[in-house]
């Protein structure tokens, strides 16, 4: 009985593992979304991606969520014209990063509200929790 | 006076006295799993545990691609014995599953909604059942306290 629900602890906290790392993620990529290259033509920073995965927790028996893999995006780089930049290329063109500072926003928005969902369901479990432990006093 | 007379009070008694003695059978056995309503009890609460493990698991993936949300069977099925699924060990040398043996089996919830990715967690509908499932909690462990105060009461103590 308890065991049930110390592992549905568990996997609440693995939930909020993997959102917590991408959080990370998105913050690398709005800290560094004016990062341009430093040599004439070379490439800015590249948006990270990130992806979750099911995975079955055989010993508990629960399925429980982590991090598949951390990528980049393969989008196109904006060019914009500014011949004064260090990075610019010969026709005075600088690649600037992929991010698109909107998107990066409402992901963090959803990594939030999926966050608050799995913290609810924890604090749900413990007052389950509690209230068993209760019935032996 | 109607109540007086030896039938009436009969009438009235036999109910009580037979409750009575019910009550203190039960005391008498003393073993709170014989006794109907805390077996009972003690289902529901193993299955309010199990679902809550089936929706935390659903929210922990409300983000996975592909992920399909689960829910267990409800409890009036696992009553009618039409609850947990498990195969049938027709020899003695069969050997039972490795898999946790909950109360009743997962079901793929049907979707209401698929998110672009193929996800069928909507944490509103979620968040929902885990408050449902909260309270069914709290009911039980009120009626199973409740009733151990009878116990309580019959046996001298208060509280």
């Amino acid at each position: 009985m308890a065991g049930d629900l110390n592992r549905t602890l568990h996997v609440s906290a693995t939930g909020m593992d993997a959102q917590t790392a991408r959080l990370r993620v998105i913050a690398q990529n709005i800290a560094n979304q004016d990062t341009t290259g430093s040599s004439p033509g070379s490439d800015p920073y590249r948006r990270q991606t990130i992806s979750f995965e099911s995975a079955m927790d055989r010993a508990a028996g629960v399925q429980t969520v982590q991090v598949k893999n951390i990528g980049t995006d393969g989008s196109d780089w904006p060019l914009r014209y500014d011949p004064a930049n260090p990075a610019s290329n010969p026709q005075g063109y600088v690649k600037l990063p992929n991010v698109n500072s909107f998107i990066e926003v409402m992901d963090m928005r959803e990594a939030e509200r999926s966050y608050s969902a799995n913290l609810a369901v924890m604090q749900a479990t413990r007052g389950m929790l509690n209230k068993t432990i209760d019935l032996l006093k | 006076m109607q109540l007086f007379e030896g039938m009436e009070v009969k009438k009235y008694l036999t109910p009580v006295l037979n409750f009575l003695l019910t009550f203190l059978r039960q005391v008498g056995v003393m073993d709170p799993s014989q006794i109907g309503l805390f077996d009972l009890a003690a289902k529901r609460l193993a299955w309010t545990a199990q679902r809550q493990g089936v929706l935390a698991a659903n929210i922990a993936n409300v983000n996975t691609p592909a992920f399909q949300a689960r829910d267990i069977q409800s409890f009036d099925r696992i009553l009618s014995g039409t609850g947990a699924i498990e195969p049938a060990r027709t020899q003695p040398n069969h050997l039972a599953g490795t898999a946790a043996g909950g109360l009743s089996s997962l079901l793929i919830d049907p979707a209401k909604a698929r998110a672009l990715d193929g996800n069928t967690v909507a944490l509103d509908q979620q968040l929902t059942k885990v408050a449902d499932t909260e309270t069914t909690q709290a009911l039980v462990t009120t009626i199973w306290k409740k009733y151990m105060g009878m116990f309580s009461m019959a046996l001298g103590r208060s509280g």
